[in-house]
C-alpha cells in the first residue's frame, strides 16, 4: 500500500433532497474548522423550491484555499441521477477516489462516468449500513461521515462532538442512533483501507480553530463592525442572507433594519437614514440594483455617503438568479443618469469581504458618495473556515462633519480644495441645508445654471480622484519584471493565484495584478504592473469581459492584453488559464525573433 | 408615547422662523403659496425649531416645498419623498419628519408606497398638494384628473377614472384622514398641526388648484363655493365607516376637516423599534459580532 499524507482534498457529494447532503457538507466543514483547517464549502441544488437534487463541493487545506478546485478526489454518490445532474460541478477525473451506495446496483467497473476512469471506485452498503445501525435510511449521511473520518482522517472527534450536539435535541435515542451509523462507517473504513491513502496532513501544531462564514453574513458582519446602523433592503437571491443576518444581529448594536415593499424604497430609506446623519447599507443582486438606479444618482448628486452590496447573478433581467457571474461592472460604474460614477469595490474571497466591506463605509463615508461592493453568488453564499479578520487598529472613517465656525455661516456644498465639504444632518443646529437632486449652489439652492454644474460636476468627480493613489486596494504577486500578466478579480482572482502557482511550475514568468477597487479606474496602479509586460490575460465571468474594456478605457495597454472571459456558470480552471498563458509565451519568443532579424 | 410634544418655549417661534430666503417658483396665484404659510403656521403652532424638522418631498411644483422652509429639506426624486422620510425618521426618531408632494408623485409613480408607509405606520405628516394637473411638465393628465378631462396629453378626453386619495388611504388603515384647502387657511393651518400632533402616519389631502392649467372649477373661487366643512355637517372623525361614506364623494363635494382619527392609535413603528432597543440592552463593541461564526463545539 502506498501512503501519501494529502495536505489538499477536494470533496464532492451529491444526493436527493431527503438525503441529508447539505447538512453531511455543513459538519465536515464544522469539523475541519475546530481542527485548525482551512476549507471551501459550495452547495449546489437543483431549481426546486424544496427536494429535488443537492450537493456540495469541500475542499481543505493545511494552507489558505484559494478556489473551489478541479476534479474531486474524493466523489460520494448516493445515487447516480442525482450525481450526474451536477455534471462540470462535481467532474472526475483519473485520480478521483469514487464511493457510492451499493444499493445503486451498479458494479464498480460500470459506475456511469463517461471519459474517465477513476483511480479507485469503492460501491459501500450506505443504506443498508444506516439502516441496519440507525434503523432507517435517514442516517446515510451520518454512515457517509463515519466513512470520511476513517478513510481521510477528517476530525472524527469533531464530527462526533458535532454529531452528539445536532442530534441531542432529538432525543437520546435519535443521538444513539447516529452515533452508532457514524461508528459503523469508521469502522467499516478501517477494515476496508483504500489502495492509496488519502489521509490528510494534520495541520501545525497549536493551529486555533477557524471561524466558518460566508459572503453575504460576513458583509453584514463588517458593516457593522464599521458602525452600520440602518439597513433598508428587500428579499432577492442570492444576497437576501444579508438583510436577514442584519435583521437577527443589528438591532443589539443600537441599529435598525427595515424590509421595504420593494428595492426602490429599500435604497430611499437608507438615502434618508444617511441624511439623518447614520451610516446605511442595502444589498441587492442585479434586477435590484437596475430599479436602484435613479436612487443612486440622488445620492451622488446631495453627496450622502451609502454603501450599496450587489451579490451578482447571472443576467441580464431574471437570468440565472443561483448563479454567479461577473457581468455587472458596467452597470456598477456607470447606471444612472448624468455624470454621475461612484467608487466600485469587489471581494477576492470570503475572508476579503470584511475588509472591503469596511473601506467601502470609509470610503463612502470619506468622500459622500454612494459606493458599490460588487460580490458574488460565488462568494457570497459558499462558506469558508478562515482566520477571524483582523479589527485591532482597522480605522472606521466618520463623516466630516462642519465645526462650529462653518455652522455659523453654514454653506453644505462649499467647493472645497478637496471637492469634500462638511456635512451636517438634521438635529445639528446651524447646520440646516436643502439637499436635492436638482442641481444647486454651494449653499444648496436650485440652480439651472451651467456654470454651476460644470463646477458642481467637477467636484463631485474631483473628491474621488485620491482613490487612484490607493496602491492598497491591489494585489500583486509573481515577479515584477515578468513579460507575462494575469489580471483578475472577485471570485476569479483565487483561480487567478493558483494559476501563478502551476505556472511556476511550468516555468512560465508570470505577475498578477488584483484589483479590489475597480473604479476610479487607477490609471497609475496599471501602468506600472505593465511596465514589463508583453502579454497577458484579464479573466472574468462575464460574457463580454467587462473588466477589460474598462481598463482599456482608461489606461494605454499593452497589445498583446487578451481578454478571457466566459459567462457566469461556466467554470474556468486555473489549468486553462495556464494553457492560455503558455501559448502566450510562445507568441512572445515567436515576436522577439522577427525583432532581432530587422536590427 | 407621541414623539411630538410641545416643548415649554414654543411661544417663541412665529411662522416667520420658518420662512427660508428662497423665492418660490410657483406661479403667482398658486394654491402652494397658501400649503406652505400654513405649514408655517403649523410649525409654528407645535414649536419645534427648525433644525429638528426634515421635511422632504418627491418631484414636481409642489415638491419644491421643502426649499421654502427653514428646516433641514429634501428635494428627492419623482414619487419616493415617503421611503426617504422613513428612512429619515427611523434613523433619528427625535425629528419631525413632513413629507409632502402632488398628486401625481404620491398617487401615480409613488403611489405603491403609500400603502406600505400606512400600514407600517412610522409618526410622519403626508401633505399632498392635490391639482388633479401635471403643472411642471406643463399639463398632461394626473392620478386624479376626473374621465373626460381633455390636457396635453389627452387631447379628446381622459378615459379613466381618477384615484380617490381619500378612500385609498382610509382603505389602507390609515390612522389620521384630513382634508384642506387654502380656501380655508385657518383650518388649514390647524388640520397640518393636528396631524404633525398625531402619533403615527397622519394624511392631509389639500385641494390646491392650479392656476396655469387647472380647470375653472378648481380654482379658489370655485373651492370656496363647493367646500363644506365635515364639523358644519356634524361629522364625528371618530368613526371610519362614516368617513368613508363622505370620501366617496370625492371630486364632486368637497368636504374639509379630519375625515377620520383614530381615537385609540395604537404603537407606532418606531415605538415598536424603541422597545425592541430597549430590550437587546447595551451594545456590546462592534468586533463581537464575529463571536457569531465561531463554529458551535
Amino acid at each position: 500500500m502506498y501512503l501519501e499524507m494529502n495536505t489538499d482534498l477536494v470533496i464532492g457529494m451529491a444526493g436527493s433532497g431527503g438525503d441529508g447532503v447539505v447538512s453531511a457538507g455543513d459538519s465536515l466543514m464544522t469539523a475541519l474548522a475546530l481542527a485548525g483547517y482551512h476549507a471551501m464549502l459550495t452547495k449546489s441544488f437543483g431549481p426546486q423550491i424544496r427536494g429535488g437534487e443537492s450537493s456540495f463541493r469541500l475542499r481543505v487545506s493545511t494552507r489558505p484555499v484559494l478556489g473551489p478546485g478541479g476534479a474531486l478526489d474524493v466523489a460520494v454518490a448516493l445515487n447516480w441521477d442525482d450525481f450526474l445532474k451536477f455534471g462540470a460541478e462535481l467532474a472526475l477525473d483519473g485520480h478521483s477516489v469514487v464511493i457510492y451506495d451499493s444499493n445503486t446496483r451498479v458494479a464498480p467497473d460500470q459506475i456511469p462516468v463517461a471519459g474517465v476512469r477513476p483511480a479507485e471506485v469503492v460501491a459501500v452498503g450506505i443504506e443498508a449500513m444506516a439502516k441496519e445501525t440507525a434503523g432507517s435510511e435517514k442516517a446515510k449521511n451520518t454512515v457517509v461521515l463515519g466513512l470520511m473520518a476513517g478513510w481521510f482522517g477528517l476530525a472524527p472527534q469533531h464530527i462526533r462532538a458535532g454529531l452528539r450536539k445536532r442530534f441531542a435535541k432529538k432525543g437520546e435515542d435519535i443521538m444513539a442512533r447516529n452515533e452508532r451509523a457514524f461508528e459503523a462507517g469508521l469502522a467499516w473504513a478501517q477494515a476496508n483501507p483504500l489502495r492509496t491513502s488519502r489521509a490528510l496532513a494534520p495541520v501545525a501544531a497549536g493551529t486555533g480553530a477557524k471561524m466558518v462564514a460566508d459572503g453575504n453574513d460576513l458583509c453584514a458582519a463588517a458593516s457593522i463592525f464599521a458602525g452600520c446602523q440602518f439597513f433598508g433592503g428587500y428579499p432577492i437571491t442570492p444576497s437576501s442572507e444579508v438583510m436577514q443576518f442584519l435583521n437577527r444581529e443589528i438591532w443589539k448594536f443600537g441599529g435598525t433594519m427595515l424590509q421595504c415593499e420593494d428595492e426602490i424604497a429599500g435604497i430611499g430609506a437608507c438615502v434618508g437614514a444617511s441624511f439623518a446623519g447614520k451610516k446605511a447599507l442595502t444589498a441587492t443582486s442585479g434586477p435590484g440594483m437596475s430599479l436602484k438606479t435613479e436612487m443612486i444618482g440622488l445620492a451622488t448628486i446631495s453627496e450622502l455617503p451609502l454603501v450599496i452590496v450587489n451579490v451578482q447573478r447571472g443576467g441580464p433581467s431574471t437570468g440565472i438568479p443561483t448563479k454567479s457571474e461577473q457581468s455587472d461592472l458596467f452597470q456598477a460604474i456607470f447606471s444612472a443618469h448624468g455624470d454621475a460614477p461612484r467608487p466600485v469595490l469587489a471581494p477576492m474571497n470570503v475572508a476579503d469581504t470584511f475588509p472591503v466591506t469596511v473601506e467601502a463605509f470609509n470610503i463612502a463615508e470619506r468622500y459622500q458618495t454612494p459606493v458599490i461592493i460588487l460580490s458574488e453568488q460565488e462568494i457570497a453564499q459558499r462558506k469558508e473556515a478562515i482566520d477571524r479578520p483582523v479589527t485591532e487598529g482597522v480605522h472606521v472613517e466618520e463623516r466630516r462633519a462642519p465645526t462650529e465656525h462653518e455652522l455659523e455661516h453654514y454653506v453644505r456644498y462649499r467647493i472645497t480644495e478637496s471637492g469634500i465639504s462638511p456635512i451636517s444632518h438634521p438635529g445639528m443646529k446651524g447646520g440646516n441645508y436643502l439637499a436635492s437632486g436638482i442641481e444647486h449652489t454651494e449653499s444648496g439652492a436650485p440652480t439651472a445654471s451651467g456654470s454651476i454644474h460644470a463646477k458642481m460636476n467637477e467636484k463631485r468627480l474631483r473628491k474621488l480622484m485620491p482613490l487612484k493613489g490607493r496602491k492598497d486596494l491591489f494585489v500583486t504577486a509573481g515577479s515584477d519584471s515578468a513579460p507575462l500578466a494575469l489580471i483578475a478579480w472577485g471570485s476569479m482572482s483565487g483561480l487567478a493565484l493558483e494559476a501563478l502557482e502551476l505556472a511556476g511550475q511550468a516555468g512560465l514568468q508570470l505577475k498578477i495584478l488584483v484589483p479590489r477597487l475597480l473604479f476610479p479606474v487607477a490609471e497609475e496602479v496599471y501602468g506600472d504592473f505593465f511596465g514589463s509586460v508583453k502579454r497577458g490575460l484579464v479573466v472574468e465571468q462575464s460574457h463580454q469581459g467587462q473588466l477589460y474594456r474598462v481598463i482599456r478605457m482608461y489606461v494605454d495597454v499593452p497589445v498583446g492584453l487578451e481578454s478571457f472571459s466566459r459567462s457566469g456558470s461556466n467554470p474556468i480552471s486555473p489549468a486553462e488559464i495556464v494553457e492560455r498563458l503558455r501559448a502566450q509565451a510562445r507568441a512572445i519568443l515567436e515576436e522577439r525573433e522577427p525583432v532581432n532579424q530587422s536590427e | 408615547m407621541p414623539t411630538t410634544t410641545l416643548p415649554p418655549d414654543a411661544a417663541i417661534y412665529q411662522s416667520k422662523d420658518y420662512k427660508s430666503e428662497l423665492k418660490p417658483i410657483w406661479c403667482p396665484g398658486c394654491g402652494d403659496f397658501g400649503v406652505v404659510q400654513a405649514i408655517y403656521r403649523a410649525l409654528a403652532a407645535v414649536g419645534r425649531p427648525p433644525h429638528e424638522i426634515a421635511f422632504v418631498s418627491g418631484i414636481g411644483c409642489s415638491s419644491r416645498i421643502p426649499g421654502y422652509t427653514t428646516a433641514y429639506g429634501f428635494n428627492t426624486v419623482h414619487g419616493r419623498a415617503l421611503p426617504i422620510a422613513q428612512g429619515i425618521k427611523l434613523a433619528n426618531p427625535d425629528l419631525l419628519v413632513l413629507a409632502a408632494g402632488g398628486d401625481g408623485d404620491g398617487f401615480s409613480i409613488g403611489g405603491g408606497h403609500v400603502a406600505h408607509a400606512i400600514r407600517r405606520n412610522i409618526d410622519l405628516t403626508y401633505i399632498i398638494m392635490d391639482n388633479q394637473i401635471y403643472g411642471l411638465t406643463k399639463g398632461q393628465l394626473s392620478p386624479t384628473s376626473p374621465r373626460g378631462l381633455r390636457t396635453a396629453s389627452s387631447t379628446y378626453g381622459s378615459m379613466e377614472d381618477p384615484v380617490n386619495p381619500l378612500l385609498y388611504v382610509l382603505g389602507y388603515g390609515c390612522r389620521f384622514v384630513a382634508q384642506g384647502t387654502p380656501a380655508d387657511m385657518a383650518q388649514l393651518g390647524a388640520l397640518i398641526e393636528e396631524g404633525i400632533r398625531f402619533p403615527g402616519f397622519a394624511f392631509i389631502n389639500v385641494q390646491s388648484p392650479c392656476v396655469t392649467y387647472g380647470e375653472p372649477d378648481t380654482q379658489l373661487k370655485a373651492l370656496k363655493q363647493k367646500m363644506t366643512s365635515l364639523q358644519s355637517v356634524g361629522h364625528d372623525p371618530s368613526d371610519r365607516i362614516k368617513a368613508m361614506d363622505l370620501a366617496q364623494h370625492y371630486g364632486k363635494q368637497i368636504y374639509t376637516g379630519v375625515l377620520f382619527r383614530d381615537p385609540e392609535p395604537p404603537p407606532t413603528f418606531g415605538a415598536y423599534v424603541a422597545e425592541r432597543h430597549a430590550a437587546m440592552g447595551p451594545s456590546p463593541a462592534r468586533d463581537r459580532i464575529l463571536d457569531v461564526f465561531k463554529p458551535a463545539e
